[in-house]
């Protein structure tokens, strides 16, 4: 991420939460922290709490971000953000928590004409490939809730598409007729079916590894005549170390009402 | 083979509960930029390091990038790092720390260093690597704090031991590893028991060690890697140092342990410059040198050992009042002295407080005042290093003390107010390890260890990354004594000074004949004569030479194989 780019997230986190922008130059970054993001933020739950004791007025605090140590002005006070720094990364995860669960409807153009709106089920997910090393992938999928269709990329394609939080005039909602319950069991299952399909050779090479460490430590023991604890702690730990797993987890996601031909 | 795979269905719940409960829903632009971050966040690669993308402030060197990539990709994750002293262990440690938390392979993590370090390898994990790391100092951090820095004489005593026990740490790092060389102590056993996934140990003299010290380091990395301990010492000679004699087994050591040398590093370093002052006593310190010296020829008096006798030679050399310690103790510790044991005593005590100089004291003050500038004193003794403070104040120049025993938060004061307030510090053998002086570019050894080691050590605490300067060291040394003779032959007949760190430790294992002080012992407290004093010393340095001149050739020779 460039710093330019972690500006912009940073405007755009803070309006999105409705915190007034008090300064905004190329350099740097002013916000008015609203008493939500002060609590989410700013990590002083004993003023909080005092204060709703004792009913005084909330003063939350400002915050000054800057992005560009050699435009900011020289003597500014505040935290200088870069991709590394802790603050932003809190941030990064307050956008997560903020913003796991969503509902939207499609803002079509029809005018005055009743338009059926269709339930999509979304899940973007982060796969991760897991044994001493690590690397993740993300998926978007998209699921029809009436004819089963799914699709990934789902979430590049509702980019295009014009969404709004209250269902627009005219519009009626289609009932699904796979509930979300079973929808997700078929991300779920799908997802699976597609993992199963890949190369796992990184696996193989990882148990290789754990096997040729296990005969060593074996080896080593083998002395030993009862059960060693340490024996038993090592055992464990190569375990840890090597076991290949998969996790899904999930980002985000959500129901989205959208025209017959959205997608 | 398939794989297991977790799908984490916790969300579930909440999303259906939402819809039921029409929401509440986020925000769609919170949500869109969630997903922005995550597509940036994501790593799509097992290769690679992405640490270095998150810390701009660091400029990591060729060698540390290299060595942490290493350490992930090909030891996973368990390895020794052995970098000479002075390349950045803390930085290659801190990367791969990085590195393995940014890809969410590790979040627990116990770092176990030396008191005197503790809170500076908090701070840098903090300041250069932004890494929350906590230092220990109630018991229950253990538990609720992620990265830990403690010592290890802390971690070890319950409650501590219990509690660290019951946690599963995803990395331990262990600063100054080679201490855990006996497989019979304490600190041993905590670390044998600790639940480790991945594992760095960090030591500047590993190859120093004896096989069998070896052995027991690998083996708390990677048990089973040399062989179980009857297999191995069926196989090597358990007090051999012939680790370099063995191709296979420096092989499978290499397989574990990484080393870079200021020489391959191709970093420029700034010199060092060594004088060596040569002292003359006054006349009654020479009595009092001489009165120690004939206790050798005075029969038995002493059950003690020709070690008492050598200490107390050197402690002369020193200063009075160390000789006066020493004595002190002899008396106290002997349950029934004969009247001629207290009798020689006491006259070694007259002659103590005959002298009313330090010649080298003098000396100090004078190059003291000439430079002007920030100085470390390194001494081998405590009472020396009393009297060098006292002394130095009766001239108007206040110092710092600092010894091993100090608490951590007194070591960091005392290092704090040497940088901002005081010209010199006045440090003992064991204050010499781990804290880092590069502010600093003067070092006056008022006496000599006897390990080359132990010298390295000092001098590496100034002549490190970051240090700008050249270096200058003042050796003092006082004329026609034994003092004269070790630096002749062990620091100016080798060259000590000027060799770069890690030449030496390679001569002194190829010196296949055990410990250096041992030998010296036996040269300076039982040679019956001048003479034969002086042909075992010809004999040794002519070793050191042969060793030398063996390694130069070895050089030549492994230059192509070695990688």
């Amino acid at each position: 991420m460039q710093q330019q780019e972690i500006h912009n997230f940073l405007l755009k986190y803070f309006q999105a939460n409705e915190c007034p922008i008090i300064e905004n130059h190329s350099g740097h970054l002013t916000v008015q922290l609203t008493i939500e993001l002060d609590k989410e933020l700013m990590n002083r739950p004993f003023y909080w709490h005092y204060l709703e004791r004792t009913g005084g007025i909330p003063n939350p605090m400002k915050l000054t971000l800057i992005t560009d140590k050699n435009t900011a002005p020289e003597k500014l006070r505040g935290e200088i953000i870069h991709f590394g720094s802790p603050r932003l990364h809190q941030i990064f995860e307050s956008t997560k928590n903020l913003s796991k669960y969503i509902r939207l409807y499609e803002h079509h153009p029809n005018g005055s004409r009743q338009t059926p709106l269709y339930p999509w089920l979304c899940m973007n997910v982060k796969i991760s490939y897991q044994c001493d090393r690590k690397r993740d992938i993300y998926k978007s999928i998209g699921l029809q809730l009436i004819n089963g269709r799914m699709v990934e990329d789902f979430h590049d394609q509702l980019l295009k598409i014009p969404l709004t939080p209250k269902i627009p005039d005219y519009s009626f909602t289609l009932s699904p007729l796979v509930k979300p319950i079973s929808g997700m069991k078929r991300i779920e299952n799908y997802l699976r079916m597609a993992i199963e399909e890949e190369d796992h050779s990184w696996a193989d090479e990882a148990r290789k590894r754990w096997e040729k460490d296990l005969q060593l430590l074996d080896h080593f023991y083998e002395d030993t005549e009862e059960e060693n604890e340490s024996y038993l702690i090592e055992k464990q730990a190569l375990k840890e170390q090597y076991e290949p797993k998969i996790n899904i987890s999930f980002i985000n996601g959500g129901l989205f009402y959208l025209t017959e031909r959205a997608i | 083979m398939t794989v297991d795979i977790h799908f984490d269905s916790s969300w579930q719940d909440d999303f259906l509960h939402k819809i039921d409960h029409d929401g509440p829903w986020g925000n769609w632009e919170l949500f869109k930029l969630a997903i922005d971050i995550e597509k940036q966040l994501v790593i799509p690669e097992f290769e690679g390091l992405q640490a270095p993308k998150h810390l701009p402030n660091l400029t990591p060197l060729p060698h540390q990038l290299e060595t942490a990539k290493q350490v992930i990709e090909n030891m996973n994750g368990k390895a020794i790092l052995a970098d000479e002293v002075g390349l950045g262990k803390t930085i290659e440690a801190g990367l791969i720390l990085k590195e393995y938390m940014i890809r969410g392979l590790v979040k627990k993590v116990l770092i176990l260093v030396p008191a005197s370090l503790v809170t500076q390898w908090a701070q840098e994990l903090n300041n250069k690597f932004y890494i929350p790391a906590i230092t220990q100092r109630k018991s229950y951090v253990w538990e609720q704090a992620d990265v830990v820095v403690s010592s290890i004489d802390t971690a070890k005593r319950n409650p501590h031991r219990d509690i660290i026990y019951q946690q599963n740490y995803d990395l331990i790092i262990i600063d100054e590893a080679h201490k855990l060389k006996n497989n019979k102590t304490k600190n041993y056993e905590f670390v044998q028991n600790l639940k480790k996934k991945f594992c760095l140990l960090l030591t500047a003299t590993p190859i120093q060690n004896r096989i069998e010290e070896i052995f027991n380091l690998v083996s708390l990395l990677k048990p089973g890697h040399l062989g179980s301990q009857t297999a191995f010492y069926e196989k090597y000679k358990r007090d051999a140092r012939s680790l370099n004699g063995d191709e296979h087994l420096k092989e499978l050591v290499n397989k574990v342990m990484i080393r870079n040398r200021r020489a391959d590093t191709g970093i420029e370093w700034t010199k060092r410059h060594v004088e060596t002052i040569p002292i003359e006593f006054s006349p009654s310190e020479k009595e009092l040198y001489d009165a120690i010296n004939d206790l050798k020829s005075a029969g038995d008096w002493i059950q003690a050992s020709s070690f008492s006798v050598m200490t107390l030679q050197r402690e002369a050399c020193s200063s009075r009042e160390a000789v006066f310690y020493t004595l002190k103790n002899m008396l106290q510790k002997h349950e029934n002295p004969t009247q001629a044991y207290e009798d020689q005593i006491a006259f070694l005590i007259k002659k103590v407080e005959a002298v009313q100089t330090n010649s080298k004291a003098e000396k100090a003050l004078e190059l003291i005042q000439q430079m002007n500038d920030k100085v470390i004193i390194f001494t081998e003794y405590r009472a020396t290093q009393l009297y060098l403070q006292w002394f130095l104040k009766q001239h108007g120049i206040s110092s710092v003390p600092f010894r091993g025993g100090f608490k951590r938060g007194k070591k960091d004061w005392m290092r704090q107010l040497f940088q901002n307030n005081m010209q010199v510090l006045i440090a003992t053998e064991a204050g010499g390890e781990g804290i880092n002086l590069q502010f600093c570019h003067h070092i006056i050894n008022f006496d000599l260890p006897w390990n080359p080691m132990r010298l390295e050590q000092r001098i590496g605490r100034i002549h490190r990354l970051g240090q700008e300067q050249d270096v200058k060291i003042y050796n003092f040394a006082i004329k026609n004594t034994v003092e004269e003779h070790i630096l002749k032959l062990l620091y100016e007949k080798i060259d000590l000074f000027e060799k770069v760190i890690g030449e030496l430790d390679d001569i002194l294992t190829k010196l296949e004949f055990g410990n250096l002080e041992d030998h010296l012992i036996d040269i300076f407290g039982k040679s019956r004569s001048e003479g034969e004093m002086r042909i075992k010393m010809e004999n040794l340095s002519s070793m050191i030479e042969f060793a030398q001149n063996m390694k130069e050739e070895g050089n030549s020779r492994a230059a192509a194989g070695n990688s």
